[in-house]
């Protein structure tokens, strides 16, 4: 589904992120965790190909390369369900052309397609009700919940989730968890990257944790909630990466 | 092309009007000058077509020519250069009383000065200055032929205004193109930008660059056709005014107009496809 194989990401001088491996299944649940800077959204950004790796070599699904190509790029993130932690809704659209977007964006124009689809992604999420309103009269977590419906309209088999609870206060964060919970439930595999433990925790994965770029293998102590499931990775078919 | 494009684009230029009137009001100003061109162009081409139908060469017949001369004369001529009449000295004289019209100065002639003459209506093809030239000086060989007149020098002037013309098309023709290619480029490139976050969105939600760019080329489109539109609407109130105040004018043709908006809705199509291939990349990740 997901492999990394020895992927190094460099900023100029500093090191987002130093020779990773890991690899998921399919339906799987990885939570990456860490504090802020040590290369959790790099993590994700080279998984939808938003960046390149400066070595390394990053497998989503069948798409496999340093540098997609810009159609390539866009087919893939067709496949995947993003999440952010600012939503990244568009304001001047109400609640269910949000949605409704991310379906005409696969080339489903046709409302017999498009209205039913979007309907059970917001029921999905409860949003229902609120699909004519625009992003500013939504609470923080309802936009969450509009974000995410965006994100499994159209049932990704990966859904990322860049720090989703990061904007909410607790209640409303503990519903996002909830929800991620229940779509990883129905079948999709998700990739979340936070910097609360409570997040990994409650949804319960195999938590990852980053520590200057790094996956450190049994440094984490037994019992934290960032300790590894095994080693590091056990699943990740490690291969020294072309810039290795 | 789906209806979904052109809500968006329609919602694009509402959001952006500003920007969108803006680029209205350049190219109408653009579109305008351009019109204004092809108006005088088209009219100068009417007025050369009539003038140059109308030329011909007088081949004045010397004194003696039997009637057969004359025949095989006209024959020879209508068979080389175009359709040969005869006019006798008779004619002759009438046409000239009725274009001078006061008979006192007519009576003052004791006799008809005016020679018999063949008036050739010349094929097209000899309708230059060139090829008139050297008809005028064979014919001007023939032994029945006593002089040829064709109004050299206007008719050179006539095919230096025609070149003029064409020259001048050409120029303002490419002037306009690329004036209405920088509008757009950079109204476009202006629009991308302000909506920089929701094309980001977009392409992170893997929207093609043809999702993408349908609704600003469609915007860019309908701009430029709206603008040459209202550009033409301005021409035809620039020709009827000049039909009352001046001299009569005719507006384009249907084949014109089409060209018009055809063209300018090209050049809308190419400049979008331009700007939008650069401002895309440069936009999102």
């Amino acid at each position: 589904m997901i492999t990394f194989e020895q992927v190094s990401k460099r900023y100029g001088q500093r090191m987002a992120l130093d020779s990773v491996s890991w690899h998921m299944d399919e339906g799987e649940c990885v939570v990456f965790a860490g504090h802020s800077g040590a290369g959790k959204t790099t993590l994700l950004r080279l998984i939808t190909h938003e960046i390149a790796p400066s070595s390394g070599t990053v497998t989503v699904g069948t798409f496999r390369g340093v540098r997609l190509p810009r159609a390539r790029r866009a087919l893939l993130r067709r496949t995947l369900g993003i999440i952010y932690e600012d939503f990244r809704l568009l304001n001047d659209r109400t609640v269910f052309e949000n949605v409704a977007l991310a379906v005409r964006i696969t080339g489903h124009f046709a409302d017999a397609e498009v209205v039913p689809r979007t309907l059970y992604a917001l029921e999905e999420v409860g949003l229902q009700h609120k699909q004519a309103a625009f992003p500013s009269e939504l609470s923080a977590g309802e936009k969450q919940r509009a974000a995410i419906a965006r994100a499994i309209v159209n049932r990704p088999a990966v859904v990322l989730a860049d720090e989703p609870t990061g904007a909410l206060e607790p209640a409303s964060a503990k519903e996002i968890i909830m929800l991620l919970r229940r779509i990883h439930e129905e079948g999709a595999a998700l990739v979340t990257v936070t910097t609360r433990p409570d997040v990994g925790e409650a949804l319960g994965g195999r938590i990852l944790r980053l520590d200057e770029g790094r996956l450190p293998a049994g440094t984490a102590a037994a019992g934290s909630p960032y300790a590894p499931a095994g080693p590091v990775d056990t699943t990740a078919p490690v291969a020294p990466g072309p810039g290795a | 092309m789906h209806l979904y494009y052109l809500r968006e684009a329609w919602r694009s230029f509402r959001q952006h009007q500003g920007l969108g009137w803006t680029a209205m009001i350049s190219l109408t100003a653009t579109l305008l000058l351009c019109g204004v061109f092809l108006l005088l162009t088209h009219n100068a081409q009417s007025a050369v077509r009539f003038i140059g139908d109308r030329r011909e060469m007088v081949v004045y017949l010397r004194d003696e020519v039997t009637p057969d001369q004359r025949e095989a004369l006209i024959a020879r001529l209508t068979e080389l250069y175009g359709t040969a009449t005869y006019v006798s000295p008779e004619q002759a004289w009438e046409e000239f009383s009725q274009q001078v019209g006061d008979p006192q100065l007519l009576q003052a002639v004791d006799q008809n000065p005016l020679p018999a003459s063949l008036r050739v209506r010349l094929r097209p093809e000899l309708l230059n200055y060139p090829a008139m030239e050297q008809a005028a000086k064979q014919v001007s060989q023939f032994p029945e032929v006593e002089d040829v007149r064709y109004g050299g020098e206007w008719v050179r002037r006539l095919d230096e205004l025609q070149a003029t013309l064409a020259r001048g098309s050409l120029v303002v023709g490419v002037a306009v193109a690329l004036a209405i290619l920088l509008i757009l480029y950079n109204i476009i490139r202006l629009t991308v930008m302000a909506r920089r976050r929701e094309v980001e969105i977009m392409i992170r939600l893997g929207a093609s660059d043809r999702f993408i760019a349908a609704p600003f080329t469609l915007e860019a489109v309908g701009q430029t056709l709206v603008s040459a539109l209202a550009a033409l609407g301005l021409l035809f109130a620039l020709e009827q005014l000049t039909v009352q105040q001046v001299v009569h004018v005719s507006f384009l043709p249907a084949a014109w107009i089409a060209a018009f908006l055809g063209g300018a809705a090209l050049l809308a199509w190419a400049a979008a496809t331009l700007a939008l291939a650069r401002a895309l990349r440069s936009a999102g990740p």
